[in-house]
C-alpha cells in the first residue's frame, strides 16, 4: 500500500460466508451441479462400448480433493441423487450409485499425509475391508463362485484397497499438492485408481447384493473392469490436472481441507 | 430433461407429503431388497408400475426405462439362466436343476451349456427387483412439488444447509448442462475430429469438456456467495418458509400402512418363508 | 429532475473510505467521501477495475465483512454503520442487483426467489405471501410466480432480481451494471423499471453502468470513479459535457454530447454540449442560424463484391425439436473479404443462422454452401478449419494449462508435423501479441487477453472466415474497442469477418454491411450507411440507432438531403462556423 488512506482504520470482523466443514457452501452447490450434469453424460457413447457408466464417476475423487472428505462426500451425494431424480434410468440400484459417489469423494479427501485427519484412512480401511468381505464373501460362500473368479473379477477393487493401505496413499496426496503439473497428473491417476476403485467397490457390493452375478460374469469382468477403470482414471487425471492448474492460476479461496 | 419431470395428473400421490413418499420409497426398496421370490417381486413391480401409471407417469416413460434397461435384463437372464447353478441349488434345496434347453456339445465355448428353469427364474426375480428400485423414484419424485420437497426435508430434520445445497443445485444444474453443450460445440469448432480418434484419445478430449465447466462454475460460485450475503443468507436454520409442509390424515394413513407392511413382510419372510426364492414355486 | 429533493440528513454517507482487499497491495477504494440523499438516482461510471463494484458492496457491508482486508473511514446507511452491523441486518436496508442474471437467482421458482431473502430475515409466511404479488406487479412480472428462472428472458431475470430486492422493502437499491448482459429490449425493460421505482415510489437508486445515453437520461447525479478515487461528481449535464475528462478515463460520452463537442471544436457557439437527445435536437435547430452546412466529404463506401459468394444461404428454414421456428426462409450471400455486422434481439435467429455455417445445425429446409459446396458435405472439424468461431465467453473455449498449448491444442489433433505446429503456434501468438505469456496459464491473464488467446488458437488453423459472437457484451468501452480492433486487423489481413453485437454505436468504424434479423427472417441487408438510416425499421425491432444517426437525420430533414452520416465526427464535419474565436467550447 503506497498511499496512506485519510480515514481512520477500522477493526474488521471477518464474517465470511456459510461453510460446510470449511468449504464455502457455494462451492458445494456448483460442484454438486457439475456432478449432476456429468451424471447424464454416459462415457459409453464416447467409448462406443455397450456398458454404460457416466462421466461423473471419474470426478467423485476430484470433488473430494477440492472440498475435503466431508464436504466432498456431501456434494457428490447430492449431485448423484439429483442425477437419479432427474433421470432415473441412469441407475440400476439407486442406493449403490449414491453411496458409491459418497465413498469416491470421502476416500479421496481422506488421503492426506499430515494434519489432524492423517489417520482417517485407518477406520475407513477397516470399513472397506468389511465391504470387500461382504462383496467377495457373499460371492464365494453363498453363491459358490470360485475364489479365483472373484479375485480376477474384483482386481480394480482389491488393488485400490491395497494401494490405499500402503504409503501410496500418502504419495498420491503429496503429488496432487505438488507444484509440477506432471507430478499432479501422476498423483491424480494413482489417486483416482484408488478412490474410484473404492467407490466402485462400495457400489458393486450393493449391486451384487441385488443381482448375485454368477461365475461367468465375474470372469467376464476380469478383463473389462480394468479397461473401464482405466477410462475413469484417464477422465479423473485429465479433468483433475486441468482443474487444479486452473484453480491455482485463478487463485480462488481454498477450502480448509483441500488436498490440491 | 433440465428439471424434475412432473406428472400432470392429480392423484393421491401428488397430495401426499414428501415425507410420506420418502418413507414409502424406503419401505418398498427394503422389501425389494429382501424378497427373492420371482412371484412376490413380480407382484411388487406390478403394484409399483401400476401406481406410477395411476399417478400420471407417462406409459411412454416406463417403456423408455424398459428399453434403456433391456440389454441389462437380457444379460441377467442369460447369465443367471446358464451359469447360476450353485446359488439356486442352495436356494431351492435341489440337487439337480430343471433344464430348459442346452447347446450341443460340439459348439465352441458355449457347447454343453444348459439353461435351467431355476436360474432363468432367478434372472427374472433380479429384473423385477431392479425395476422396482428404479420405478419407485419417478413415483415419489415426479409427483412431488419441489417446494414441498425442500420444506419437507427441513421438517424431517435434515440440516437446512443440506436442503439449501440440494435446492440450489437443482437451480444451477440446467445452467451447467447448457454450458456443457456450448463447450462441446466450442471444442468441435476447434477442428477436433472426434469421430476419427482412438478410444483413449477420445476419452481425453471428452474429459477436457469438464475443465472449463468446473473452473467456470467455481468462478461463478464466488459471485454466488456474494449474492447469498446480499440476500441475508447465513446458513442458519432459523428462518421462515413460504411453503408449508403439513402431514394430513392421508399421510398418517400411508405412514402407518408402510410401517405395518414392513412388519408384515418381515414376519412372513422370516417365519413363513413368504417371499423367499422357493416360495410357492419350489417346495 | 425526478422526485429528488435535498433532505438535511443523507440516507447514505461515506466518509474518507478506503479499502484494501486481502492479499492485495493496491487500494481498491481510496479516500471516498460521498453523500446520497433519499430519493436520489446516483449513477456510478468508470472503466472496468475502477472500483464501482467494490463501492456498491461497501453499501451493504459485504465489503469488508465478507471479504476481510483493511477498511478505513466510515460508511453509514440509514443510520447504521456498515462495519458495526452484520450484513444480514444491513440487507434489510440495502437491496442489491448484480450484473449476471444467472448467478443472482438462486431459487427454483419466481416466488421462491422473492421469498428467499425474506425467509432468511424470518419474515412471517403470511407477510411474505402478501409481498410477492406486490413486488411482481412493481416489475410487471405478474403471473410468473411458478416459473423456473430458466424459463425467463434476460430482462425478466433482472427484473425478478429487482423484485426480490424490493421485497425486503429497502431504503436503498444498488444496481451493479444490471443491463450489461442483456439485449437492447431487456436493457430497456430494466431501465424503465428502475426509473419507475425512482420517480414513482421515490426509491433511492445507486446504479453503476456503461450505458452513457441512459445514464444521462435517468440519473440525478453522476460520480466518475477511476483507480478507486472519485475523479468528478455532478449532474449528468456537468459530467457528460466534459468530453476530454471522459476520454482521459476511457469512458464513452453520450453520442449527442460528443457530436456537439466536436461541432464546438469547429467553432460553433456551443457553451456546453447537451447530454440528452431532446436538448441536442433543440440546440441543432439554433445552430443553423449561426453556421453553414457543408456537404460531407469522402464518406467511405463499402467495396462492391462480385463473383462467387464464399458463403451462400438459400431459403434456409430451421425448426427446433420443440417446434420453435428459428429461421423462416433466409437467403443471403457473403463474399470473400467482407466485414458483416449481424444485429437483432435475442431470439431473432442470429446464432441459429451462424450455426448453420458451421454445420452445428442442419437446415430443416433450404441450402447453405461454402465456396459453392453444401456445408453438409463437410464435418464440423473440416469446417472449423475454414470458419473460426469466437464465442461470447472465452473461458468456455479454454481447455489447456498454458497459452502455448491452448493455441496448438487443435493443431496437434489435426495431424500437422511437429515443425508446422510450432511454426503456426508462434505465428499466431505473435499476431495476437501473446508470445511472452506463452507459458502462462490462460486463466491467469485478464479477460481481454483470454479472448486474444482464443482468437490466436483459431487463427492458427488459418480460417478464411472469422465469426465473433457478441464480443462486446459485458465489456467496457476500452475492452469492446480492443476486440473490435482485432477484428479490423483480421479483416485487413484479408479475412472475411462476421460480428454479432447489440452495440450499434461501436460498429460504424468497423463494419461494411449490416444484416438486421427479426423473428427468424432477414429484415434488412444493406451497406451500413443505408442500414443505420432505416430508423423506423430498426426501431420496429427495438434497436435504437446511434444518436449521431438521429442528429444526422434531423440535419438531412432541414437540408433536404440524404447524407448517410454515422458518427459524431461525420455530423460535426458538416458544420462550418464563423467563430471569431468567441464561440467554441467553454
Amino acid at each position: 500500500m503506497s498511499i496512506k488512506p485519510a480515514g481512520e482504520e477500522r477493526e474488521v470482523k471477518l464474517l465470511g460466508g456459510a461453510t460446510v466443514d470449511g468449504a464455502p457452501i457455494a462451492y458445494l452447490i456448483v460442484l454438486a451441479a457439475v456432478v449432476t450434469g456429468l451424471a447424464l453424460i454416459p462415457l459409453s457413447v464416447v467409448l462406443g462400448s455397450g456398458k454404460s457408466f457416466p462421466m461423473s464417476q471419474g470426478i467423485y475423487p476430484l470433488v473430494g480433493w477440492i472440498l475435503g472428505p466431508i464436504a466432498g462426500a456431501i456434494a457428490s451425494a447430492i449431485g448423484a441423487s439429483l442425477g437419479i431424480f432427474i433421470a432415473p434410468h441412469t441407475t440400476t440400484v439407486p442406493l449403490a450409485t449414491v453411496l458409491g459417489a459418497v465413498m469416491g469423494s470421502f476416500a479421496a479427501g481422506a488421503m492426506v499425509a499430515a494434519g489432524p485427519r492423517r489417520n482417517w484412512w485407518l477406520p475407513l480401511s477397516l470399513l472397506l475391508f468389511v465391504i470387500y468381505g461382504f462383496y467377495g464373501g457373499r460371492a464365494v460362500l453363498q453363491n459358490g463362485v470360485p475364489v479365483y473368479a472373484v479375485v480376477l473379477g474384483s482386481f480394480i477393487n482389491w488393488s485400490a484397497l491395497l494401494l490405499f493401505l500402503l504409503p501410496t496413499r500418502r504419495l498420491a496426496a503429496s503429488w496432487i499438492g505438488h507444484q509440477d503439473l506432471r507430478r499432479v497428473a501422476s498423483g491424480l491417476f494413482l489417486g483416482t485408481w484408488m478412490a474410484a476403485g473404492l467407490s466402485h467397490l462400495t457400489a458393486a457390493a450393493i449391486v451384487y447384493f441385488v443381482v448375485n452375478w454368477p461365475e461367468a460374469v465375474w470372469l467376464a469382468m476380469a478383463p473389462l473392469a480394468p479397461l473401464e477403470h482405466l477410462a475413469r482414471c484417464v477422465v479423473g487425471t485429465v479433468i483433475g490436472t486441468g482443474v487444479i492448474a486452473g484453480l491455482r492460476a485463478i487463485g480462488l479461496v481454498k477450502p480448509a481441507w483441500a488436498v490440491y | 430433461m433440465l428439471k424434475f419431470q412432473t406428472v400432470e395428473r392429480d392423484s393421491i400421490f401428488s397430495h401426499l407429503d414428501f415425507r410420506s413418499k420418502l418413507l414409502m420409497m424406503v419401505v418398498v426398496s427394503i422389501v425389494a431388497f429382501v424378497w427373492e421370490s420371482p412371484i412376490a417381486l413380480a407382484a411388487l413391480t406390478f403394484v409399483v408400475v401400476a401406481a406410477c401409471l395411476l399417478a400420471g407417469v407417462k406409459s411412454g416413460y416406463i417403456k423408455f426405462i424398459m428399453k434403456v434397461m433391456s440389454p441389462f435384463y437380457l444379460l441377467l437372464l442369460i447369465t443367471h439362466g446358464f451359469w447360476n447353478i450353485e446359488q439356486v441349488k442352495s436356494l431351492t434345496g435341489k440337487q439337480v436343476l430343471t433344464p430348459l434347453f442346452a447347446f450341443p456339445h460340439s459348439w465352441w465355448l458355449i457347447g454343453g451349456a444348459s439353461m435351467s428353469l431355476e436360474g432363468f427364474l432367478y434372472g427374472w426375480s433380479v429384473i423385477f427387483k431392479t425395476l422396482t428400485l428404479v420405478m419407485v423414484i419417478p413415483l415419489a419424485i415426479f409427483t412431488t412439488d419441489i417446494d414441498n420437497m425442500i420444506v419437507s426435508m427441513v421438517r424431517a430434520k435434515i440440516p437446512y444447509k443440506l436442503t439449501f445445497i440440494f435446492s440450489s443445485t437443482l437451480r444451477f444444474f440446467p445452467l451447467l448442462f447448457e454450458e456443457i453443450q456450448t463447450i462441446i460445440e466450442a471444442q468441435r469448432l476447434r477442428g477436433l475430429a472426434v469421430e476419427k480418434m482412438g478410444p483413449v484419445q477420445r476419452v481425453r478430449i471428452y474429459a477436457q469438456i469438464a475443465v472449463p465447466l468446473i473452473l467456470g462454475a467455481m468462478v461463478r460460485s464466488q459471485q454466488l456467495e456474494v449474492v447469498l450475503q446480499a440476500k441475508a443468507f447465513t446458513g442458519s436454520a432459523e428462518r421462515t418458509y413460504l411453503h408449508e409442509s403439513l402431514l394430513h390424515r392421508s399421510d398418517y394413513v400411508v405412514i402407518a400402512l408402510c410401517i405395518l407392511l414392513l412388519l408384515l413382510v418381515a414376519i412372513l419372510y422370516f417365519w413363513f418363508d413368504v417371499g423367499k426364492y422357493a416360495w410357492i414355486l419350489f417346495r | 429532475m425526478g422526485s429528488f429533493s435535498v433532505s438535511i440528513e443523507p440516507l447514505v454517507s461515506l466518509d474518507k473510505v478506503s479499502y484494501l482487499y486481502p492479499r492485495s497491495k493496491k487500494l481498491a477504494l481510496c479516500d471516498i467521501s460521498l453523500e446520497i440523499h433519499k430519493g436520489e438516482f446516483l449513477g456510478l461510471i468508470g472503466p472496468t477495475g475502477a472500483g464501482k463494484t467494490t463501492l456498491c458492496l461497501t453499501l451493504n457491508g459485504i465489503v469488508p465483512q465478507f471479504y476481510g482486508g483493511r477498511f478505513f473511514g466510515r460508511v453509514t446507511v440509514a443510520g447504521l454503520d456498515t462495519v458495526d452491523h452484520p450484513i444480514s441486518t444491513l440487507a434489510r436496508h440495502v437491496g442489491v442487483v448484480f450484473q449476471d442474471p444467472e448467478t443472482q437467482l438462486i431459487a427454483t421458482s419466481v416466488e421462491n426467489e422473492i421469498a428467499f431473502a425474506l425467509e432468511n430475515l424470518c419474515v412471517p409466511r403470511e407477510e411474505i405471501k402478501e409481498r410477492i404479488p406486490r413486488v411482481l406487479a412493481a416489475v410487471r412480472l405478474e403471473g410468473t410466480e411458478h416459473k423456473h428462472p430458466h424459463e425467463l428472458s434476460g430482462g425478466q431475470k433482472q427484473r425478478l432480481a429487482i423484485a426480490a430486492a424490493l421485497a425486503m422493502q429497502p431504503d436503498l437499491m444498488v444496481l451493479d451494471e444490471p443491463t450489461s448482459q442483456l439485449d437492447p429490449v431487456g436493457a430497456e425493460e430494466v431501465f424503465a423499471t428502475v426509473r419507475e421505482l425512482n420517480r414513482e415510489v421515490g426509491m433511492t437508486i445507486v446504479m453503476a453502468s456503461h450505458a452513457a445515453e441512459e445514464m444521462a437520461e435517468y440519473a440525478d447525479r453522476i460520480v466518475l470513479l477511476y483507480d478507486g478515487r472519485i475523479i468528478a461528481a455532478g449532474t449528468p449535464d456537468e459530467i457528460y459535457a466534459q468530453i476530454d475528462l471522459l476520454y482521459e478515463h476511457y469512458l464513452r460520452p453520450p453520442q449527442v454530447a460528443e457530436t456537439f463537442y466536436m461541432i464546438g471544436k469547429r467553432g460553433a457557439p456551443v457553451n456546453k454540449p447537451p447530454v440528452r437527445m431532446r436538448e441536442g435536437a433543440m440546440l441543432l435547430d439554433t445552430l443553423y442560424q449561426q453556421c453553414t452546412i457543408a456537404a460531407p466529404k469522402n464518406l467511405s463506401m463499402p467495396v462492391f463484391h462480385r463473383g462467387e459468394p464464399l458463403l451462400s444461404v438459400q431459403d434456409l428454414k430451421h425448426t427446433y425439436p420443440d417446434g420453435t421456428q428459428a429461421l423462416q426462409g433466409v437467403s443471403l450471400d457473403i463474399h470473400e473479404g467482407e466485414y458483416v455486422l449481424i444485429i437483432g434481439q435475442n431470439g431473432a435467429g442470429k446464432s441459429t443462422l451462424v450455426k448453420h455455417f458451421l454445420n452445428l445445425l442442419r437446415p430443416t429446409a433450404g441450402t447453405v454452401k461454402i465456396g459453392g459446396v453444401e456445408v453438409g458435405n463437410f464435418s464440423v472439424s473440416e469446417l472449423a478449419r475454414r470458419i473460426g468461431y469466437v464465442a461470447q465467453n472465452p473461458d468456455n473455449q479454454i481447455f489447456s494449462t498454458t497459452v502455448g498449448n491452448e493455441v496448438s491444442f487443435a493443431l496437434r489433433n489435426l495431424g500437422y508435423s511437429a515443425k508446422e505446429v510450432e511454426e503456426r503456434t508462434v505465428e499466431s501468438l505473435e499476431a495476437m501479441g501473446l508470445l511472452d505469456v506463452r507459458d502462462a496459464h490462460p486463466l491467469s491473464l485478464p479477460k481481454g487477453d483470454r479472448a486474444r488467446v482464443v482468437i490466436a488458437a483459431i487463427l492458427a488453423m488459418k480460417p478464411e472466415v472469422i465469426i465473433f459472437d457478441e464480443p462486446t457484451t459485458g465489456q467496457d468501452f476500452r475492452g469492446a474497442r480492443f476486440i473490435l480492433d482485432i477484428s479490423r486487423k483480421l479483416h485487413q489481413m484479408g479475412k472475411t469477418v462476421l460480428v454479432i453485437t447489440h452495440h450499434l454505436y461501436l460498429m460504424p468504424e468497423y463494419a461494411e454491411r449490416v444484416i438486421v434479423m427479426g423473428k427468424g427472417t432477414i429484415l434488412l441487408d444493406a451497406p451500413i450507411r443505408e442500414a443505420y438510416h432505416q430508423v423506423e425499421l430498426l426501431r420496429s425491432t427495438f434497436l435504437s440507432p446511434p444518436q449521431a444517426v438521429l442528429l444526422a437525420q434531423q440535419l438531412n430533414h432541414r437540408e433536404r438531403q440524404d447524407w448517410k452520416l454515422l458518427t459524431p465526427r461525420e455530423v460535426a464535419d458538416c458544420f462550418v462556423c464563423h467563430s471569431n474565436g468567441k464561440g467554441g467550447m467553454v
